[in-house]
């Protein structure tokens, strides 16, 4: 038993995911209240140089792998770490690639699982989670019962944490303990297809100017794009916009898409429906503008402008480009 | 070629949701419907059946008694046959103890898919379909946009952060789906009285040949504190006044706040 708190460091490109770096930081605060240290567990491609999470958190660094592969296939390896390892807390990305690997170690070893979370501590030697449950309408906080066994594994959503800037020091790194990669080694991508234009990660947007049905048609994300131009940000959109084909489903905001948290959230012609709102409901600032007075949106939003987006986007990115002398 | 659909019973969004003195949802006081990211499983698995790629469609469910009626709800949609796991030693199964169970199903029901939907709506953890393809030693296909199955595998789309890749297994797999796999159907009265013939099994734990003591009495999670969120602070209405007014008070606001 240690009171050393893990975390899963994905790589891809040969360079950490802002997950990785989010979670070094999640992971270092945990351990200051544990008395504990840190250690990752690297994989996908990059992820045999984890030296430099250090910098940014992370004691040491397990390399579980770094093939091209789905992330399933690096649960054997993450087992055999586990074993070895035996932390307190495991903390995962609360992405398709986090979730997948973290459920095979539920699987593989019995294990507690918690999240999305926004906020996790460790008090009294045992691990607290926080969640909003029940599309945001109760808060629970729940713990491992007593004889769990470890590690507590946390699925954590993007911006929990905010990456450590200007760290220094280097993870000692070590290979993973042998192991076979099993039946999930058997699921092989046989055909990849990347975008043909660039899509902006919208969880490290600190703007996001989000369009929804009342945007009307592809062409009608024009001036919102003025718009997040102006601001710094980038676009996102509701499920009606994405499934209507008006933007790929990248940019798709809430339950079955992107879950953020930007400084500041403008939803142009979104109604709110709870299916979104789970997705941006903790950004820190909201601001709607919808023609339909009535929107669920104006309930939760801090800012809501009732009037047409189409006369106000273009002129309040006019106004912010003045005001910048831009 | 036979696929069972996994689903569970959620209490409707719109439902009024309470806690039991021990902290658990009180699922009797709320309206319960088909968690709606598994109506896309099953809309999924019906589109496949009606393809001809695959000749039986069962549907599996966790949950107290009353969750047979969510059963009775997708044989409505479709499908053939359907299965309830229902035992009071499950009351308050979390992640890990429902994917044992369900495993333990799905080995005696032995489908070729195992198909689930992308998450519940009531607790969003998304781990049981990779948990359920760990404990049956199976591949996974998760987050699909869409399933095919062609002889001896099964294919997902699934989204990348730029794109998408078709991902591949042999089978038998464990799959998900999201809700882009198309609109769910709705029950046709025809569908409704159709299903009241169709068969369904009901099964406890000891049929399944577990004991509440392989699932740790349930959950190795507990909750300690349940409470409502903090009130945001009141909405500022900016309404009946011409765009510019509209923009001006905009700009002051994000200005205040120090966003421009």
């Amino acid at each position: 038993m240690s009171n050393e708190i893990a975390f899963l460091a994905e790589y891809a490109a040969g360079s950490p995911a802002r997950s990785a770096l989010e979670l070094a930081a999640g992971a270092a605060q945990l351990a200051s209240q544990s008395g504990g240290t840190t250690v990752a567990l690297a994989y996908g491609p990059g992820s045999a140089d984890a030296a430099g999470l250090g910098a940014f958190g992370a004691g040491r660094a397990v390399a579980l792998g770094d093939q091209a592969t789905p992330a399933i296939t690096f649960a054997a390896a993450a087992v055999a770490a586990v074993r070895e390892i035996e932390p307190l807390a495991l903390l995962a990305p609360a992405t398709p690639n986090g979730r997948d690997l973290a459920a095979a170690l539920v699987g593989l070893l019995g294990l507690p699982a918690f999240g999305p979370v926004r906020a996790v501590r460790i008090e009294d030697g045992q691990v607290r989670s926080e969640q909003a449950t029940l599309q945001g309408t109760v808060v629970t906080v729940s713990q491992p019962v007593d004889d769990a066994p470890r590690p507590a594994v946390v699925l954590v959503l993007p911006s929990t944490f905010t990456p450590i800037e200007g760290g220094a020091g280097a993870a000692t790194v070590s290979a993973a303990p042998a192991s076979e990669p099993g039946p999930f080694g058997s699921a092989t991508v046989v055909e990849s297809h990347p975008a043909e234009a660039a899509v902006a990660n919208l969880e490290e947007s600190s703007v996001i100017v989000a369009g929804g049905r009342g945007v009307g048609s592809a062409d009608g994300f024009a001036p919102l794009n003025e718009l997040a131009a102006a601001l710094g940000g980038a676009v996102g959109a509701s499920r009606a916009a994405a499934d209507a084909g008006w933007v790929p489903y990248q940019l798709q905001i809430g339950q079955t898409g992107k879950v953020v948290k930007p400084a500041l959230y403008v939803g142009c012609g979104i109604s709110g429906a709870i299916q979104h709102r789970v997705g941006m409901q903790t950004a820190e600032n909201v601001l709607a503008i919808n023609k339909d007075p009535d929107a669920p949106i104006g309930e939760f939003a801090d800012l809501f402008v009732v009037g047409d987006l189409f006369t106000i986007v273009p002129k309040l990115t006019a106004e912010i480009r003045r005001r910048k002398g831009t | 070629m036979r696929i069972v659909v996994c689903i569970k019973q959620v209490p409707a969004t719109t439902a009024e949701k309470r806690y039991t003195a021990d902290l658990r949802l009180d699922r009797a006081a709320a309206e319960a419907v088909i968690n709606p990211l598994d109506e896309y499983a099953i809309e999924q698995a019906l589109r496949l059946q009606e393809a001809g790629a695959v000749e039986s469609v069962g549907f599996l469910s966790m949950g107290p008694e009353q969750a047979a009626e969510a059963l009775r709800r997708a044989l409505a949609m479709g499908g053939d046959d359907a299965t309830l796991v229902t035992d009071p030693a499950l009351a308050g199964a979390d992640e890990w103890a429902t994917a044992r169970v369900l495993a333990a199903a799905l080995d005696r029901l032995a489908p070729d898919v195992a198909l689930m939907g992308m998450a519940s709506d009531d607790a969003r953890g998304s781990l049981v379909p990779g948990a359920v393809a760990a404990l049956r030693g199976l591949p996974l296909l998760s987050y699909g946009s869409e399933l095919r199955v062609e002889g001896a595998v099964a294919r997902i789309r699934r989204l990348t952060a730029t794109g998408f890749d078709i991902v591949e297994a042999p089978l038998p797999v464990v799959a998900s789906v999201t809700d882009q796999v198309g609109e769910p159907r709705y029950a046709s009265l025809k569908g409704i009285m159709a299903a009241k013939r169709k068969p369904m099994e009901t099964w406890s734990l000891a049929d399944l040949g577990l004991a509440p003591g392989d699932l740790h009495g349930a959950a190795l999670t507990r909750v300690v504190e349940a409470r409502k969120p903090e009130a945001k602070p009141p909405t500022e209405r900016v309404e009946n006044v011409s765009p510019d007014e509209a923009v001006a008070r905009i700009v002051d606001w994000l200005a205040e706040r120090k966003l421009i």
